[in-house]
C-alpha cells in the first residue's frame, strides 16, 4: 500500500515538474496545448526542456519532432496508452498485411512467407503467433510495387509533401490535423509556415472525415465516394479561377462532384460507423482489411429477419464507457448498446423508448436509425444472398485497364527504406466509371458489387532498354486472367436500385456494357488483348452458353454461373407486371408455371393451349 | 526537268501491269496537261471525271454546318477559333481522300483521316475517343491519336469500306450517303421487336442496333495566352498551341435517344455541350466555365450490331430520354458550376436537327399495355429457354 502510495505521489511529481521547469516555450510561445490531458512538452516529446540552445534542448527528443512516431510510440503514446498501442500496431493500417498480401497473389509474388511493413510477431485472429517477415525482403515486382507506391499510406511513414494526402506517421497520422499543403498554420510563430507539419499542435481525440480522406482515396477511393466526389477522368475542368479544377488531390487529379453517401449527407463521418476496432484493431492481426472491420449495415439497420442486437451497459469499465467520454453525449451504464457484427458494444448507437438512435461522435448530433427488418422490400425471396449495399449503391467507382510500367532505368524512392533504388512505375488507364456495375460472390458467399480489382497489365523494360514483359496479365488462381474484387464503395442511397433496372440490365450480372441478339450476349467494350472479351465485365453469354473471363478476388469468391444468371434474367417474367418488391409473389421462390395457367394466359392475351 | 519528274512520279502511281489501277496506261499529260500550278489533282481529275467536283460545294469542303456552330458558340469569344482548331480537316483537292496507291477508291483508313475522334467514321472500326488527360494516352496510336477498343459495327467486319454506303455520286449531290439501312436490308418479321408496328414506323432502325455510342458531356476549351501555363494541364496537345480541350465525362454506352428531323426515334448525343475559359482571365477573376451552347444533334452512330439492348433499355429508361429522375442523378453539375441541373435533363438543352422526346410521349411509352408485356415475355423467354443452366465459374 505504501508502495503504491510512493509510485502514484512520484507520478503526480513528475508531471508537475516538468510543467514547473520546462523552457521549450521560450522559442515555441504561443503553441497550441496538445490536450487538457496532455500537459508540457517533455513528457510526449522528450528532449531537454530546461535546456536554452536548440540543438541541445532537441539532441533528444524521441521521433524528431513527432514522438508518435513508430520508432519512439513505446515509450510516447505508448507509454500511457498501452492498449491502443498494442492493438494498432497488429493492425492492418500498420501492418498493410492485407495490401502486401493482395499484391502478392496478382502480381504472381507470392511465397511461402507472412510480410508486412515491419518484421515481428504478432497475434492472429484465433490467438497463435504469426511470424511477419519485413515487406524490404520481398525481393520482387510486388514487393517493389509496395515500396515505392502504395507504401506511402500506411500510418508508420509520414507524407509531408503530396497535396492533399498529407499526414504524420504513428499515432499522429490520425490524431493531429493536417491541411492539403502539409503546413503548420498555428500561434507557434517559430513553426509557422513550415511545410511537413500538421495544421496545429491541437490533439484530435476523434478525427474527422478529411484525416480519413487524406488516405482512402486510391484504389477503391471511398472517402471521396462517400463525400461525394469523383477523380474520374481527371478532366481537369471545370476549372477554378483559372487552376486546373473543380477541386485538386494529390496525384494532380481532379475531382468533380457527385451525390454523397446518403449518411455522408446525414452529417455522419467514418468513424460514425467505423468502431475503434475497426480502425485501429482489436489486437489480433487480420490479414486484410475486412477481415479487421467488425461493422455490417445490419447491425444497425437490421436484416430481413432479425432486429439489431443490443447488450445493456452494467459496468463502469466497459469499453463503451471509456470510448465514449470525448462524446457529447458520454454513454452510462443501463444504456443499450447496439452491438457489431463482431460482437462487440458500438459506444455510440443505441436503442432507446423504441426506437435506434446514432450519435454523432465529433457532432453530438442524434439520428434516427431506419429499421428494415421484416419490411417487404426486403423480404423478397432469394435477397437473402444480397449484400445490402448491392441495391443500395448509387455509385460503384469501377477503373478498367491498368496499365503499369516498370522501368529498371529509372530511380524511384522506396518509402519502407527511405531509399531511391532502381526501378520507377508508371501507370496509364483505359476507362473509368461509376455506374452500373457488376454483381458477383463475394467471400461470404453473399451477392455483392464487385470492381476491377485489379486488371493489371503488367510491363518490364530491362536496363538494357529491352522489354523482358510486355502488357502481360499475370496468373492468379493458377489462370492469366483479369480480377474483380468485391467491394462496398461507400455511395449508399436511401432509395435502392429499381427492381428492371437491375435484372433487365445484364451489367449487373458482369456481362459490361453489351448488346443481346437471340441468346447471345455481347460486350462492347472489348479488351486489348482479346477480339471479344469485355473490358467492363466478366461473362460473355454466347448461344446461351455463359462463360467467365476474369475472376474474383478472395476466397470463395466468383462470378455468378449460368444457372444463376438464368435465374435472374427470369424474374423478368413476372417483373413485368408484378413490378413492385411489396407483391405477394416475392415473398416466396416464383413459379413461372403460373404463366401457362388460364389467368395469365387471358391476361397476357396469349394463345390458349 | 518538271515534266520529267512528273512523269517518274506518275509511272511510279501507276506501274504498267498494276491491274488494280484505273489509270495504267495512260500518258502522263493526261492528267499534267496544264502543268505546274495547273497539275493541281482537282483540275486534272475533273477533265475526265465531270460532275465529281461538286463534291467541293458541300459539306466536306464547305463544313456549314460546323462553321455556324462554331459562331454561335465559340466564335463569341473568339472571332478566330475555327481557323484556330477546326480548319485541318476539309477537303481541298481530290487527293484528300484519293491518296492511296493507284488512286483507288478511298479506304477506311483513308476517311478516318478526318473521320476521327468524336466525329463518325472512328466507331466503325471499333474506335472510341480516350479521356483527354495524358494518364489515358495509351495502347495503338493511329495518326497520332488512341482509343479506347470497342465492338466494331458489323459492316466493318464484313470488309465493307465507307464508300459501299456513301457512294462518291451520293457525296457530289450532297447526300449523307447513297444508302439507307432498308435499301440492303428488310426488317425480318421473325424478329419479335420487328412484328411490333410503331417500331418499325416511329424507329430509325439505327435507334435500336447502334450497339454503343461515343458520348461527350462537357466539352472544354480552355485558352491559354501565356503558354508557359500550359504544363498545369497534363492534357492532350491541340495543333492550335493557344488551346487545350478536355471534357467533364465521356461515356460509350448505348447512346440516349430522342427525335431526328423525320419525327423518327434516333440516337442523339451531346454535339456539343460547350464550356470555355479563358485562363488569364479567370486567374484575374474574370468568367470561367462559361457555357456557350447545350446542343444535341440527331446521328447515325457507325457501330451496328445484329441485336439490341433489352425491351427496358427504352421503356423503362428514362435517363435514355433526358429525362432522368433526380433520384437517380449522380453527376452534382450545380456544385460545379456547370449551369445545367444535369447532362441527362433536357431542361436548357435543345437537339439541333430534331427534338427531345416529351415526358407525356415517353410516359405513354412506358406504360405496359398487354401487347407491350406479351411481346415482352415472348423476348425474355427466346433468351432464356436457352440459356446453359450451369458454366465453369
Amino acid at each position: 500500500m505504501v508502495t503504491l502510495f510512493l509510485l502514484v505521489l512520484l507520478a503526480v511529481a513528475g508531471c508537475a515538474r516538468q510543467e514547473r521547469r520546462e523552457g521549450c516555450l521560450a522559442c515555441h510561445s504561443g503553441i497550441e496545448q496538445a490536450s487538457r490531458h496532455h500537459v508540457g512538452c517533455v513528457g510526449c516529446h522528450g528532449g531537454d526542456g530546461v535546456a536554452y540552445a536548440k540543438n541541445t534542448a532537441h539532441a533528444t527528443m524521441k521521433g524528431g519532432g513527432n514522438p508518435s512516431e513508430p520508432t519512439s510510440w513505446d515509450t510516447s503514446c505508448g507509454g500511457c496508452h498501452r492498449y491502443q498501442l498494442e492493438r494498432v500496431t497488429s493492425s492492418v493500417m500498420t501492418t498493410n498485411r492485407g495490401i502486401i498480401r493482395n499484391i502478392q497473389l496478382t502480381w504472381e509474388g507470392e511465397d511461402t512467407k507472412q510480410y508486412a511493413t515491419t518484421g515481428g510477431t504478432v497475434f492472429g485472429p484465433t490467438g497463435t503467433t504469426v511470424a511477419l517477415t519485413p515487406v524490404a525482403e520481398l525481393d520482387n515486382l510486388a514487393g517493389e510495387l509496395y515500396r515505392k507506391t502504395c507504401s506511402r499510406c500506411h500510418i508508420g511513414t509520414a507524407n509531408g509533401d503530396a497535396y492533399g494526402a498529407t499526414h504524420g506517421s504513428g499515432c499522429a497520422a490520425c490524431h493531429f490535423p493536417w491541411n492539403v499543403e502539409g503546413v503548420y498554420v498555428g500561434k507557434d510563430r517559430t513553426m509557422k509556415g513550415k511545410a511537413g507539419h500538421s495544421a496545429s499542435h491541437v490533439m484530435n481525440p476523434l478525427p474527422d472525415t478529411q484525416v480519413c480522406a487524406r488516405c482512402h482515396n486510391r484504389s477503391g477511393r471511398i472517402a471521396f465516394s462517400y463525400l461525394g466526389l469523383y477523380d474520374g477522368n481527371n478532366g481537369l475542368v471545370p476549372t477554378r479561377g483559372g487552376e486546373a479544377g473543380p477541386v485538386m488531390t494529390s496525384g494532380a487529379r481532379s475531382l468533380t462532384h457527385i451525390t454523397p453517401d446518403l449518411h455522408a449527407a446525414a452529417g455522419m463521418e467514418c468513424i460514425d460507423c467505423h468502431t475503434s476496432r475497426d480502425v485501429m484493431g482489436d489486437g489480433y492481426s487480420s490479414q486484410n482489411m475486412y477481415l479487421q472491420t467488425e461493422i455490417r449495415c445490419e447491425d444497425c439497420h437490421g436484416d430481413p429477419v432479425n432486429l439489431p442486437r443490443y447488450r445493456e451497459i452494467t459496468r463502469e469499465n466497459e469499453e463503451a464507457v471509456r470510448e465514449s467520454r470525448s462524446y457529447k453525449l458520454p454513454v452510462t451504464s443501463g444504456m443499450l448498446m447496439i452491438q457489431t457484427a463482431g460482437g462487440h458494444q458500438y459506444s455510440n448507437v443505441f436503442y432507446r423508448n423504441g426506437a435506434l438512435w446514432l450519435q454523432g461522435k465529433r457532432s453530438g448530433k442524434l439520428h434516427k436509425i431506419k429499421v428494415i427488418t421484416g419490411s417487404s422490400e426486403h423480404t423478397v425471396s432469394g435477397h437473402g444472398r444480397l449484400e445490402c449495399y448491392s441495391c443500395h449503391s448509387h455509385t460503384v467507382v469501377q477503373c478498367y485497364g491498368c496499365h503499369t510500367t516498370y522501368d529498371r532505368k529509372k530511380q524511384a524512392t522506396d518509402f519502407i527504406t527511405g531509399e531511391e533504388t532502381a526501378g520507377s512505375f508508371n501507370e496509364t488507364e483505359d476507362y473509368r466509371m461509376l455506374y452500373p456495375f457488376p454483381l458477383a460472390l463475394n467471400q461470404r458467399g453473399k451477392i455483392s458489387p464487385v470492381t476491377p480489382g485489379c486488371q493489371t497489365f503488367v510491363s518490364v523494360a530491362e536496363a538494357d532498354g529491352s522489354f523482358s514483359k510486355r502488357e502481360y496479365v499475370a496468373k492468379f488462381k493458377g489462370a492469366q486472367q483479369l480480377r474483380f474484387a468485391p467491394f462496398y464503395s461507400h455511395n449508399s442511397s436511401k432509395k435502392a436500385i429499381g427492381c428492371t433496372e437491375c435484372h433487365g440490365n445484364p451489367a449487373f450480372l458482369g456481362f459490361g456494357q453489351h448488346t443481346i441478339a437471340g441468346n447471345s450476349i455481347t460486350g462492347t467494350l472489348i479488351c486489348e488483348k482479346s477480339g471479344s472479351k469485355p473490358l467492363d465485365g466478366f461473362l460473355t453469354m454466347k448461344n446461351g452458353q455463359v462463360r467467365a473471363y476474369s475472376a474474383i478476388v478472395r476466397e470463395q469468391s466468383r462470378p455468378l454461373n449460368g444457372g444463376e444468371v438464368r435465374r435472374a434474367l427470369s424474374v423478368n417474367l413476372c417483373l413485368v407486371c408484378h413490378d413492385t418488391a411489396k407483391d405477394p409473389i416475392y415473398r416466396k421462390g416464383l413459379n413461372y408455371r403460373a404463366l401457362d395457367n388460364a389467368l395469365h394466359r387471358k391476361l397476357l392475351s396469349l394463345p390458349g393451349r | 526537268m518538271h515534266w520529267i519528274m512528273l512523269f517518274i512520279v506518275s509511272c511510279c502511281l501507276f506501274p504498267v501491269g498494276d491491274a488494280t489501277a484505273a489509270h495504267v496506261g495512260m500518258a502522263c499529260h493526261h492528267c499534267h496537261r496544264q502543268g505546274g500550278a495547273a497539275s493541281e489533282p482537282v483540275v486534272g481529275c475533273v477533265g475526265c471525271h465531270g460532275g465529281k467536283e461538286k463534291v467541293f460545294s458541300h459539306a466536306m469542303t464547305k463544313r456549314s454546318g460546323e462553321k455556324q456552330f462554331v459562331e454561335r458558340s465559340y466564335g463569341r469569344v473568339d472571332s478566330r477559333f475555327w481557323e484556330k482548331n477546326c480548319d485541318s480537316c476539309h477537303v481541298t483537292g481530290c487527293r484528300d481522300c484519293h491518296s492511296d496507291a493507284g488512286l483507288a477508291k478511298p479506304s477506311v483508313a483513308a476517311c478516318q483521316r478526318c473521320h476521327n475522334g468524336y466525329f463518325i467514321g472512328w466507331d466503325y472500326s471499333g474506335r472510341a475517343p480516350r479521356e483527354d488527360n495524358m494518364r489515358y494516352q495509351r495502347g495503338i496510336v493511329v495518326n497520332g491519336a488512341t482509343f479506347l477498343k470497342m465492338l466494331p459495327d458489323v459492316h466493318y467486319l464484313a470488309g465493307m469500306t465507307c464508300g459501299a454506303c456513301h457512294s462518291m455520286d451520293s457525296l457530289a449531290e450532297g447526300k449523307k450517303s447513297s444508302k439507307v439501312c432498308r435499301d440492303c436490308h428488310m426488317p425480318a418479321l421473325t424478329v419479335l421487336e420487328h412484328q411490333i408496328p410503331a417500331h418499325l414506323q416511329r424507329l430509325e432502325c439505327y435507334a435500336c442496333h447502334s450497339a454503343w455510342g461515343a458520348q461527350e458531356y462537357g466539352t472544354f476549351f480552355l485558352r491559354f495566352r501565356d503558354r508557359s501555363v500550359k504544363k498545369e494541364f497534363d492534357l492532350v496537345s491541340l495543333n492550335n498551341v493557344e488551346y487545350l480541350r478536355s471534357a467533364y465525362l465521356k461515356k460509350q454506352e448505348a447512346p440516349p435517344l430522342g427525335l431526328n428531323g423525320r419525327g423518327l426515334v434516333t440516337p442523339i448525343r451531346p454535339q456539343f455541350i460547350s464550356y470555355y475559359t479563358d485562363i488569364m482571365s479567370a486567374r484575374n477573376n474574370g468568367p470561367e466555365n462559361v457555357l456557350l451552347a447545350a446542343e444535341w444533334r440527331a446521328y447515325f452512330p457507325h457501330t451496328i450490331q445484329r441485336g439490341s439492348v433489352t425491351c427496358e433499355g427504352c421503356h423503362d429508361n428514362p435517363t435514355r430520354f433526358l429525362l432522368e429522375p433526380e433520384s437517380r442523378r449522380i453527376y452534382d453539375l450545380a456544385t460545379d458550376g456547370l449551369g445545367l441541373e444535369s447532362f441527362w435533363s433536357q431542361k436548357g438543352q435543345r437537339v439541333v436537327n430534331g427534338s427531345f422526346m416529351d415526358a407525356a410521349r415517353y410516359l405513354r411509352m412506358a406504360g405496359k399495355s398487354t401487347e407491350y408485356k406479351r411481346v415482352y415475355l415472348q423476348k425474355w423467354k427466346k433468351l432464356l429457354n436457352h440459356v446453359e443452366p450451369s458454366s465453369p465459374p
